[in-house]
């Protein structure tokens, strides 16, 4: 066999419409494997996004629950902490009333008296929630739009 | 081998074939199916519910964080009428927890409106009960899987708060009270009512959960501090109380407030009621004015007032405290006599001594001297008949005649001068003297400390209302007034502690006729004189053991002036001015 043979071989093999339609086949094939992954991709990240909304809907109803069951335990610790039932309790124990000139006053350097009424601690603005970063709830497309936004903006 | 392929082939097409009929038959079976109408409804209403979501109305503190009112959780106890399938044991189980008619609640869940799908049984159920009725509720479905017949399927139970007053009755004619629909009546509640709001809100709530971020957040309400001390108001209603029955009063107020900064840390008033059982308003006031004595109803001062007729004759230099006049017992006045309080003439005296002895002759001589046009221009400057601006709701302004008025007589100009003739509320004659302890500067008495809301609190600043007198002025009268209660050895004084103040004694108007068996008794002090920490008044409505201030007010002064200086530890005089040294 010469090597003209051998090329018309190759030719031949390489025409073959078997062959052909293989190629087609498998570039389908390829095609639907790729829309398959985007498409399962596409559902775990939305059944994932479904199932923390759902948790932040619980969530959500469980503060409420927790601040309405806050609110009962400060106004019963009021009650039980009111100024009738701290004076029986101090009179049960057996103090009296202190009188004016029963009183000591002490110089004691440095110390000030609390201010009153301070329920707050915050003295710069508090954040209402948590920031999450843009990677965590921005789309393919918002993504894009930013990238492209802020490229012109380079320019 | 072809044959093969093609046989293969043909297997594909048939398992893709049948997929995609499958696929088709599922489509065409979920847009025919009986819940599609229901899931296009959603879809239609943008994926919402209507909720109707409960925000706490505001707390409210006391100055030192001491809850003075808070929320409770209460339940709406309903019936599902859509899904409800044993009413008779419904009927059974909710009468027994809460003492319902049976028949009634039979009745209702039988016999609702038209078109009504949900019917309340009972609102403001206590927690506790509405607890075990829960709880009685699942038991009664893991018994009904196990075989037992019927259980509260359709009954539902909707959490809710509700205001609740730890305190109970303590300050309850400052802090006012919220009514069932939510709305505050009195005091704080109905000033602040907007602030403290948390009233029902229907919202639109997603139901996709991937709208989750879209919950409407519905803030609670604003939480107020007052200037309010808890501990002072408990002593001082205590003090009043035991006042009334000792001098056998038929009511009365005591206000002690800060002259300096306006803050007011004490109002106490009978009668005072339970704010948790507000519907007992109606048998415990007979009129709104009731409510808080000391801003709400205008009463004759008496001798209270001669503190202003002195200021305004010390600041218009027509007298200084060396002045001395020959007290004859009467003087003429617009053609009618005016006496003094022992119809005595009291000889040649100072205006220290006018002070101390309550002349009304000296006063009623200061205020024609001064001539009505001035006199008056000084009461009104002092706040007199107007309103102090004090944040409670139901503040009235009490009432000064003027020239010009039809029911002026030129004998008011020598009544009003020893406060006669003249109606004031004890907080408008607080805030008209808060000028003379406060170095000539009078200040808006106020109850609101702070407010608190998304975690960052909010002072509120001292308002200075006006300069009716100098500072000099001011001075001049402390001293004197101090002095006057030092020479008469006033049972007002508290040892160790320089203070001034003058007590009253009010003949009441009985039909047009002053009624000399009965009067209004007070005092109105302050202390330290030389940095004046609280300014206290006592107003003692008849009392029976004795018609005079000196003997009534003037004693209630001192035991609730003694409480103030331990509470706010306000050192004696002589241990403050070492400390001042060092």
């Amino acid at each position: 066999m010469n090597i003209q043979n051998v090329n018309h071989l190759v030719q031949a093999y390489k025409v073959a419409p078997w062959r052909v339609q293989r190629q087609w086949i498998v570039n389908l094939l390829l095609a639907v494997l790729a829309t398959a992954m985007v498409a399962t991709l596409y559902l775990d990240v939305t059944s994932k996004a479904a199932l923390a909304g759902r948790e932040i809907q619980n969530l959500t109803a469980l503060i409420t629950e927790s601040q309405q069951r806050s609110g009962d335990l400060q106004t019963q610790l009021a009650s039980l902490t009111s100024a009738s039932v701290m004076e029986q309790r101090a009179l049960d124990l057996g103090f009296r009333p202190v009188k004016s000139e029963e009183v000591e006053y002490l110089i004691v350097p440095g110390y000030f008296a609390p201010e009153p009424g301070v329920l707050s601690s915050a003295s710069i603005p508090q954040l209402s929630a948590l920031s999450i970063p843009p990677e965590y709830n921005e789309s393919l497309f918002d993504w894009m739009d930013e990238k492209i936004v802020s490229s012109s903006r380079g320019r | 081998m072809r044959q093969q392929y093609a046989l293969r082939t043909q297997l594909v097409m048939a398992v893709m074939g049948f997929i995609a009929f499958a696929i088709i038959f599922q489509i065409v079976r979920l847009q025919n199916s009986y819940v599609t109408p229901q899931i296009k409804a959603n879809e239609l209403n943008g994926q919402t519910e209507l909720h109707t979501i409960f925000p706490d109305r505001g707390e409210i503190y006391d100055r030192n964080g001491h809850l003075l009112a808070g929320n409770k959780t209460v339940f709406e106890i309903g019936v599902d009428l859509t899904s409800v399938k044993y009413p008779e044991i419904i009927a059974s189980a909710v009468s027994l927890e809460l003492g319902i008619d049976y028949s009634k609640i039979l009745s209702d869940i039988h016999n609702p409106a038209e078109g009504v799908s949900y019917v309340v049984i009972a609102d403001f159920v206590d927690l506790n009960k509405g607890e075990r009725l829960k709880e009685l509720k699942k038991k009664m479905k893991l018994d009904v899987k196990n075989g037992s017949v019927g259980d509260l399927t359709g009954l539902n139970f909707k959490a809710h708060p509700q205001r609740s007053y730890p305190e109970i009755s303590l300050a309850s004619n400052i802090i006012g009270f919220v009514n069932r629909e939510g709305r505050g009546y009195f005091g704080i509640e109905e000033k602040y009512n907007d602030l403290l709001a948390g009233n029902p809100v229907q919202v639109l709530v997603p139901i996709d959960p991937n709208k989750a971020a879209e919950i409407t957040h519905v803030p609670n309400g604003t939480t107020l501090i007052l200037t309010i001390n808890r501990d002072l108001q408990a002593a001082a209603e205590k003090i009043l109380d035991d006042a009334l029955e000792t001098y056998g009063a038929k009511g009365g107020t005591i206000v002690i407030m800060d002259p300096q900064t306006g803050e007011l840390l004490t109002i106490a008033s009978t009668p005072r009621m339970d704010l948790n059982q507000f519907w007992e308003y109606g048998t415990i006031y007979n009129n709104a004015s009731d409510f808080n004595l000391a801003i709400s109803t205008p009463y004759e001062p008496g001798s209270v007032l001669k503190i202003l007729t002195m200021a305004a004759a010390l600041d218009s230099g027509i007298v200084t405290p060396g002045t001395t006049y020959l007290d004859t017992g009467s003087i003429l006045v617009g053609g009618a006599w005016i006496h003094n309080w022992d119809g005595k003439a009291w000889g040649r005296q100072d205006m220290t001594g006018c002070l101390q002895h309550s002349l009304n002759v000296c006063m009623a001589t200061l205020s024609t001297q001064m001539e009505a046009t001035r006199f008056y221009s000084y009461m009104s400057n002092f706040g007199l008949g107007h309103l102090t601006g004090v944040d409670l709701s139901g503040e009235a302004a009490g009432r000064l005649k003027t020239p010009g008025d039809s029911d002026w007589y030129p004998v008011d100009l020598g009544t009003n001068a020893f406060g006669q003739g003249v109606a004031v509320t004890p907080l408008q004659i607080m805030t008209a003297v808060s000028s003379v302890a406060n170095h000539g500067r009078s200040v808006m008495p106020r109850t609101l400390y702070a407010m608190v809301r998304d975690e960052r609190q909010y002072n509120t600043t001292t308002q200075i209302v006006g300069s009716p007198i100098s500072e000099a002025t001011a001075d001049t009268l402390s001293e004197m007034l101090a002095n006057s209660l030092e020479f008469e050895g006033s049972a007002a004084l508290v040892p160790g502690y320089r203070l001034a103040g003058k007590t009253g004694t009010a003949e009441i108007p009985v039909n047009g006729f002053y009624d000399s068996t009965k009067t209004n008794a007070s005092f109105l002090g302050w202390g330290p004189v030389d940095d004046p920490k609280f300014m206290i008044y006592v107003w003692l409505k008849e009392p029976s053991s004795s018609i005079w201030g000196s003997e009534t007010a003037a004693p209630v002064f001192a035991q609730i002036a003694e409480k103030t200086i331990v509470l706010l530890d306000i050192p004696p005089d002589n241990i403050r001015n070492k400390l001042v040294q060092k």
